[in-house]
């Protein structure tokens, strides 16, 4: 009973007050209780019975919605990150114009992200991930300038791209599953024995890699979340880019070995991983290098899946949801602290700027922090072989990424060193920085993944301190050499797009020729007549 | 030849000269025209077809002489409708040309076009 | 069957637009304004009880409704009959044409000096006259009846395209004419071929008698290439563009929505219901090769337009393309021994909510032309302010020709992309799939243009009555909200249908 209602308020809630937004006053008037509108979805993810679930709908036609155990880990603190997030927008925006349309984004963002960590089948999650992507484009739009425009139309049309794959897949999956059911569960279950298999995989993470940022298919992410304001990128960066690990979670039979699509997902995973803290490094925009950070990480936990896949272990979905609720925490809060810190002069800058430094190092799986008890849950997977080097590898790289984007953070304080962070800003970074690492401590043994002994012996330790000593010492070196840095340009294989469309008005003048030609009269009677005896012959066929 | 078959045949002849006029005459006149000769080839086809349900036996199948009847009226307006659009094209331009249209759809569209 | 009242109402769904004309014409300039609302008005309650009834017999017998005119049985007298696809017509049609009449009310207003009522007389009596050619063509049961009907619908439009009387307007009214008699003329050769053959016209019928032979061949042909011609499948749409954004707003939105629709659906009972026998796989893919030809070029060259009333007459060469998509899938279902009903329930939910959505689009685009003095998509700064309504119902009616959900444009598309995987046709899918990315460029850059702020102190040209903005947005909201459908209890599609696998026999 008590689920049902929480169910219902979670989505309810931040859907009533999008509808709510029709009148221009009203829509004012909430932005200050954005942050009340994740609440339910916390509060359903902290009390919820196991595999809670609610539909809503008659026997033709039902919507599921369900609390799977990697749905509300991501759940929960996906709903803690909104709404801070959400108390941050009142100081961050309070002297904007596009008040409005901020809050309209931001609740349909909100409303399409509750919906789609709960739906439980395959039509609600298409819906919602379209509302999703729909306002997370609104919400990139909300920027300054042509570039928010350039990033929001890159951004719209990447994730329109990835729901036609994910259509295709979809419906194939649908296809699969038994007595015409829609759910999810059902139709994953019934994939292995599908004959259509290798198609509605390789359709699915097509999709879900576009979402996921994978590089080639990577370069909307930077751009977006540079482009935005900065709590919507603190959501982005943290909450959306979730949407497709969480959706290779719930689509891809993880329990069942597949490796000639686990190796390839774990080689772009792991390529990726390395190829985003490159770039990151040419970077000089914090947002843009923390941006790139997500790019890699990311592309890390693709890895994660693609070992998972290859030998079928059962515990992956939750190592990776484990994995993933750090990053957002981290990475939320990490945005948060980009604003706080703009904001910040010099002589007060330690308080804001200590908090930054653990959690960011925390990335690259720093000893005690929560990073280094996400890299130890997601060890096991990755084996000891090349992936397990690799992914050691990808720690020095992130510590190093992180270190670059702490010094940009320190060329980008307030002008005046005694100017201090408005409160509305400071206490939600602050509270950020402190979920990011209790949140995962505590998930670390609520769930459980393992001991705490375990991750207190000294050998764990040392596994999450050497990989950040060496990033120090790496940074160190990269100092001397920064100015043969390359600047590469944000969103850097987006270039190709750009001659792309070139390419794409020739393609244009000639179809316009074509539309000119074909409508001659001559022509179009000519036209009429072939048809005509084409369709014959193709009768006699 | 029987004479169904004769009227079969000069059917088609006249709807090939329509077609004909049709696809080379660029007056818009001459294209009221022409459709009007393809029209009559398919009303004589028609009555070719009733005269072979005569030959059957019965005294001439009468559907397709009410149906004939509607088709020319039906023809009979079209022609008039675009007689009337003709005549009131040349009132406004002083020309019936049908060659060129919106002129205005193909510019140079560099300029204004929206990045992508 | 035994006629019922339900039946009679066929008879009036027809007879009381034209009767509205009639009157109108009597009545004269003042009042034909009064005439046309009162007559859809009633026309609405009658194809209201068309569908109430229709939707008690789905759940009952389950037979299509029928009329037999005079008492006189074919193949001598005519039958009028409305099944499943009929009755969803009528409906759709009925929506769009109140809702325009809703717009058009401010736009078409009789001039009270008496000197100008040209324009709204012709609007008022050709809208009445499209309704009933379209009811007409929904219920006729013959072919000739649906001849004569569809050229009463291209009479109706033609004066609707060159309702301004430009000069530009003429000429493209002109040509629609010419061509559309050309189209007209080949499908009454093809229904002469097939009297000659078979002795009769009645669709039931026929549909017993004809056989898979060369002079049923070529006369489908014929008559499926000349209703081609008139409904603008790419690359036969040589009269759509410069006809659909020359007419003003309330007309291009029933010649967009509705008037290409006509000639759509006697392609569909041609292939479905006279000859599915005579189809054969390959032509159908013919078809749809036509299809995907124009969803590509049409998506493409409207994305060239600067006019918005252009992109949008490009954006339905492209749509018109997907409504001959779900011909090779219904099919190919078939032929493999499958239930083609999907398809068919895809291509008609595709129909009306394009025609929703196109209506919508049109009649905002009229609004938005009011309201700059231009519809240059360049400039479009502002109207978010003046109309936020009409901004919200472009995106809504986008949301849906993109086939977004909840959209119906969303419901179709996935009942058709999982006919194209299942009847292994997935290039038609990819075609599906690539015209909504298309469509998706050109509906956010409209969309986003229209959201960028006016200069400071700048006024509306206009300023736009509220209910024409509602109408906007009921029409839009009814073409998202259309997969909602989903949760009807009745499949109202198969009304009174023989399912294609049974017509056809075993091949």
């Amino acid at each position: 009973m008590m689920t049902t209602v929480l169910f219902i308020l979670a989505l309810g809630l931040p859907l009533g007050a999008l509808l709510a937004c029709t009148s221009p006053a009203l829509r004012r008037a909430l932005l200050p209780w954005l942050w009340l509108a994740p609440l339910p979805s916390l509060v359903l993810a902290v009390l919820a019975e196991p595999n809670a679930a609610w539909s809503l709908g008659n026997e033709q036609f039902a919507v599921h919605f369900a609390l799977d155990r990697p749905g509300r880990i991501l759940l929960g603190v996906a709903a803690l990150l909104w709404s801070v997030a959400g108390m941050y927008a009142v100081t961050w925006l309070h002297d904007q114009p596009k008040q409005g349309s901020f809050v309209v984004t931001w609740l349909m963002t909100l409303t399409g992200c509750v919906g789609v960590f709960l739906a439980a089948d395959l039509i609600s999650f298409y819906f919602l991930l379209a509302v999703l992507s729909v306002g997370a484009s609104g919400m990139v739009l909300q920027g300054k300038g042509e570039d928010a425009l350039r990033a929001s139309s890159i951004y719209l049309g990447l994730a329109l791209l990835a729901e036609s794959f994910l259509l295709a897949g979809l419906v194939l999956l649908a296809a699969a599953a038994p007595n015409d059911s829609l759910l999810i569960r059902d139709a994953v279950a019934a994939l292995p024995s599908s004959s259509n298999r290798e198609l509605t995989m390789t359709l699915l993470l097509i999709g879900l890699g576009i979402k996921a940022g994978l590089v080639p298919l990577h370069f909307w992410l930077p751009l977006a979340h540079g482009a935005a304001p900065m709590p919507s990128s603190a959501v982005l960066g943290g909450v959306i880019v979730k949407i497709g690990m969480l959706g290779m979670i719930r689509f891809l039979p993880l329990d069942i070995a597949a490796p000639n699509f686990g190796l390839p997902l774990a080689a772009i995973g792991l390529f990726g991983a390395l190829y985003g803290v490159a770039i990151g490094l040419t970077q000089q925009n914090p947002k843009h290098i923390l941006a790139y950070s997500s790019v890699s990480q990311m592309s890390f936990l693709a890895a994660v899946v693609g070992m998972g896949l290859t030998t079928g272990a059962a515990g992956t979905a939750v190592a990776v949801a484990f994995y993933a609720a750090h990053h957002l925490l981290v990475k939320g809060a990490l945005f948060l602290a980009v604003g706080v810190i703009a904001r910040t002069g010099r002589r007060h800058l330690l308080p804001m700027l200590l908090p930054a430094a653990v959690i960011a190092l925390g990335l690259g799986g720093l000893a005690l922090t929560g990073g280094a008890l996400t890299k130890y849950a997601a060890k096991d997977l990755l084996g000891d072989g090349l992936a397990g080097t690799v992914a050691m590898i990808s720690s020095v790289a992130t510590s190093l990424l992180m270190l670059h984007f702490l010094r940009t953070l320190l060329q980008n304080t307030h002008v005046d060193s005694n100017a201090r962070p408005p409160n509305g800003l400071a206490w939600p970074w602050l509270i950020m920085a402190l979920a990011s690492v209790v949140v995962p401590w505590t998930l670390y043994l609520v769930i459980p993944i393992n001991t705490l002994s375990q991750a207190l012996a000294p050998s764990t330790l040392w596994d999450g301190l050497w990989p950040v000593l060496l990033g120090v010492v790496f940074a160190i070196g990269l100092e001397r050499w920064r100015h043969r840095l390359p600047r590469i340009p944000t969103g850097d294989v987006a270039v190709v797009l750009y001659t792309l469309g070139r390419a794409n008005a020739a393609l244009g003048v000639w179809g316009e020729r074509l539309d000119n030609v074909t409508r001659r009269w001559v022509v179009a009677t000519m036209t009429l007549i072939t048809l005509a005896i084409l369709f014959v012959w193709e009768f006699v066929r | 030849m029987n004479t169904a078959t004769l009227f079969g045949l000069c059917a088609s002849m006249l709807i090939g000269l329509g077609l004909y006029g049709l696809l080379t005459h660029p007056h818009p006149l001459r294209k009221i025209l022409a459709l009007n000769v393809i029209g009559s080839g398919i009303f004589l086809l028609f009555g070719a077809i009733a005269f072979r349900g005569a030959a059957a036996g019965m005294n001439a199948d009468p559907v397709p002489q009410a149906l004939l009847i509607t088709g020319i009226v039906v023809a009979f307006s079209a022609s008039a409708l675009a007689v009337a659009l003709l005549l009131r094209l040349f009132e406004v331009t002083g020309d019936v040309s049908l060659a060129n249209e919106d002129p205005a759809a193909h510019k140079d569209t560099s300029k204004d076009r929206p990045h992508d | 069957m035994t006629e019922s009242p339900a039946s009679l109402l066929l008879v009036l769904a027809v007879l009381l637009p034209f009767t509205g004309v009639i009157f109108g014409l009597l009545i004269g300039g003042r009042h034909v304004r009064t005439v046309a609302l009162t007559t859809v008005a009633l026309g609405l309650a009658v194809i209201g009880g068309i569908v109430w009834h229709a939707l008690g017999t789905c759940s009952g017998s389950g037979t299509a409704i029928e009329y037999v005119l005079g008492g006189w049985s074919p193949p001598l007298g005519i039958r009028l009959r409305a099944d499943g696809l009929s009755v969803l017509m009528l409906l759709a049609v009925a929506v769009v044409i109140s809702l325009v009449s809703v717009y058009a009310h401010a736009d078409f207003a009789p001039h009270d000096s008496g000197k100008e009522t040209r324009a709204p007389l012709v609007f008022w009596l050709m809208l009445l006259a499209i309704w009933g050619s379209l009811n007409l063509v929904f219920v006729s049961g013959d072919l000739f009846t649906l001849y004569v009907a569809l050229e009463l619908l291209t009479f109706a439009g033609v004066p609707l395209v060159a309702l301004d009387g430009r000069g530009e307007t003429l000429r493209a009214a002109l040509r629609y004419l010419l061509f559309a008699l050309l189209g007209s003329l080949l499908y009454l050769l093809g229904a002469v071929l097939l009297y000659g053959a078979y002795g009769t016209l009645d669709i039931q019928l026929l549909s017993q008698v004809v056989r898979p032979e060369a002079l049923s061949w070529a006369a489908l042909a014929l008559m499926t290439v000349g209703l081609l011609a008139k409904t603008a499948l790419f690359p036969l749409h040589i009269w759509l563009p410069p006809a659909h954004a020359g007419a003003p707003a309330a007309a291009s939105a029933l010649l967009s929505a509705l008037v290409v629709k006509g000639s759509w659906f006697l392609v569909l009972r041609l292939w479905f219901d006279v000859m599915p026998n005579v189809v054969t796989l390959s032509a159908a893919q013919l078809l749809a090769a036509l299809g995907a030809a124009a969803i590509i070029v049409g998506n493409i060259v409207a994305l060239r337009q600067l006019r918005l009333k252009l992109l949008i007459a490009y954006s339905t060469v492209a749509q018109i393309g997907y409504l001959f998509l779900m011909f090779p899938l219904a099919f190919g279902l078939a032929f493999a021994g499958m239930d083609s009903a999907p398809a068919l329930t895809g291509g008609m939910l595709q129909t009306i909510s394009h025609a929703l959505a196109k209506a919508a689009m049109f009649l905002a685009a009229g609004l938005i032309y009011l309201t700059l003095g231009h519809d240059r998509i360049s400039d479009l700064r502002g109207v978010a302010q003046a109309l936020p309504m009409t901004v919200t119902a472009l995106a809504l009616a986008g949301a849906s020709l993109i086939g977004l959900p909840p959209s119906g444009g969303f419901l179709a598309k996935w009942l058709l992309l999982s006919a194209a995987l299942e009847s292994g046709q997935w290039w038609w899918g990819a075609v599906m799939l690539l015209g909504g990315l298309l469509t998706s460029v050109y509906v956010f850059i409209i969309v986003v243009r229209s959201l960028a702020p006016a200069e400071a102190g700048w006024m509306p040209k206009t300023r736009v009555p509220q209910y024409q903005q509602m109408a906007v947005l009921a029409l839009a909201l009814s073409a998202f909200l259309l997969g909602l459908a989903a949760l009807s209890p009745v499949d109202l599609v198969q009304l009174g249908r023989t399912p294609l696998s049974l017509l056809r026999g075993t091949p």
